[in-house]
């Protein structure tokens, strides 16, 4: 006898979706959750010293710093417990810093690249090196955090720097075409010096709509359909409540900083040609000695693989990686595969690195 | 018996046959739009409409900043501008306290290298030192 299907009540099962879809609209999800000291802070800037998990003989000896983007909360590396790069490196036997940079307020709005490479950057490493009690340390760079340890891997990449990892790096500009950004922020359109006087700081929520108009109908609606399909699903709709509160948690970009991202390089591309200036002292990728591993999502539609390849290129690392994973932007370090393919990557890469 | 194998059929959802369909519009509408937000003429609209508004704000935004700048003025009350220059100002001594921190930190760790160090043994032979110490003192009394 074949099998009849069984016949739900619609209504109710509708008001039971309803109800935890309005409980992950309207509540934040518990996130960051792994245990951390802070150890510096310099005006928003916190430097965090997570507490390792290892004993001392089984760690390894080269501290890792994580920087990640000015205009997002960092704890997308520490999402949910279970699901965290910061947890997985601990475990791995990192001794591991996190860098947060804060939000800046209206004092803050002449906030520059230079600033941060050269005043906050140094001061943190300075702290991490007096903490650790080693000379040589990793950078981990993330998104715009990726252009800041570029930048002062090129400066100051003699103060320690052993190794660089960069995740999804926006350095090249070149490729005019194929960045969406590029042509919205043309000087034809956008008048930055307009936004920056009226606003100070770049809003959060205006850089959040950029983010997210680059594909509306996925953000705007796909996301919502996706989560009210699989909403019967407590793993999906728990990973779904994270995301959700870290996508909703906007900073705003200093303005300072804002101006050398779209002047200096969405417009001219001043890194990639060596002409980007900061405080007086030119920023040349050959300066690059540290071993690199650069992470390219192939699937990012934010930072496409043409404008973090290049710099394999300008480096002077003897020992340098591309690794190319499929994924977006922010999946390949917190989306469901991360812990698979990206993390175990960067552990592999890093491990032999840092003894 | 029954009710388990209930459980195993697979549940009735009337709403199933449309996903496929709406599936598909929403992938057709995603591409659509990521060609509009792919266009010149979508950042130029973009462009205008953010500038219009801006245009459009600026006289009431400098109207209100003007009379909230005489009304604290008038109440002795700090503007914006000044208490945003001294948070400015405090960052700065921040950064400085921290490079005196870490200055302190460094002394600490010379000082502690120094006490701990073991201390220096006399050697049994006349220094060189202390020759051209006594030289120097019978010098002096034989000025005397």
């Amino acid at each position: 006898m074949a099998d009849s299907p069984v016949i739900t009540n619609p209504y109710a099962d509708a008001a039971e979706r309803l109800k935890t879809l309005t409980k992950v609209m309207t509540t934040k999800a518990a996130i960051a959750q792994t245990p951390k000291e802070l150890v510096w802070t310099l005006n928003k800037a916190k430097l965090y010293h997570y507490v390792p998990v290892l004993p001392m003989e089984k760690r390894h000896p080269v501290p890792l710093l994580l920087v990640f983007a000015l205009m997002n909360r960092p704890y997308i590396l520490d999402l949910r417990p279970g699901h965290s790069f910061v947890e997985y490196m601990l475990n791995q036997g990192y001794d591991l810093y996190l860098l947060d940079w804060g939000a800046p307020g209206p004092e803050d709005k002449n906030l520059k690249f230079d600033d941060y490479c050269l005043d906050y950057l140094p001061r943190a490493v300075r702290k991490l090196k007096a903490i650790s009690g080693v000379e040589e340390f990793s950078l981990l760079g993330w998104c715009i955090g990726a252009i800041l340890t570029t930048i002062y891997a090129a400066l100051r990449g003699d103060e320690g720097l052993r190794n660089l990892i960069l995740l999804t790096a926006p350095l090249d500009f070149s490729s005019k075409q194929k960045l969406t950004f590029a042509r919205w922020v043309d000087e034809r359109y956008f008048d930055i010096e307009k936004v920056l006087a009226t606003f100070g700081n770049m809003p959060g929520e205006m850089i959040d709509y950029g983010a997210k108009a680059l594909k509306p109908v996925e953000n705007y609606v796909g996301s919502y359909v996706k989560l009210w399909d699989n909403i019967g699903d407590p793993r999906v709709v728990e990973s779904w409540h994270a995301m959700n509160t870290w996508v909703t948690d906007n900073v705003p970009l200093a303005g300072g900083a804002f101006r050398q991202l779209i002047v200096d390089l969405y417009r001219n591309d001043k890194l990639m040609r060596g002409e980007l200036v900061i405080r007086g002292e030119r920023v040349d990728l050959s300066r690059i000695h540290a071993n690199l591993l650069t992470v390219i999502a192939d699937d990012d539609h934010i930072t496409p693989s043409c404008q973090s390849e290049p710099i394999m290129s300008k480096v002077s690392s003897p020992d340098k990686e591309l690794f190319r994973i499929r994924g977006g932007h922010i999946g390949i370090m917190a989306g469901s595969g991360a812990s698979k393919h990206t993390w175990p990557h960067v552990n592999g890469w890093l491990a032999p690195r840092s003894g | 018996m029954a009710e388990d194998a209930g459980h195993d059929r697979k549940a009735f959802d009337p709403m199933d046959p449309w996903r496929g369909v709406r599936d598909v519009y929403m992938d057709a509408w995603a591409k659509t739009m990521v060609e509009t937000v792919n266009s010149e003429a979508y950042a130029q609209a973009t462009g205008t409409i953010l500038d219009t508004y801006l245009t459009v704000s600026a006289p009431f935004r400098e109207a209100l900043e003007k009379a909230m700048i005489k009304t604290l003025e008038q109440l002795a009350m700090p503007s914006r501008a000044d208490v945003l220059s001294i948070a400015e100002r405090m960052t700065n001594i921040e950064m400085r306290l921290d490079d005196l921190d870490a200055k302190l930190d460094a002394i600490h760790a010379l000082l502690a290298r120094a006490v701990a160090a073991p201390p220096r043994k006399p050697s049994r032979g006349p220094q060189p030192t202390d020759k051209k110490a006594a030289k120097s003192k019978k010098a002096k009394r034989g000025k005397k």
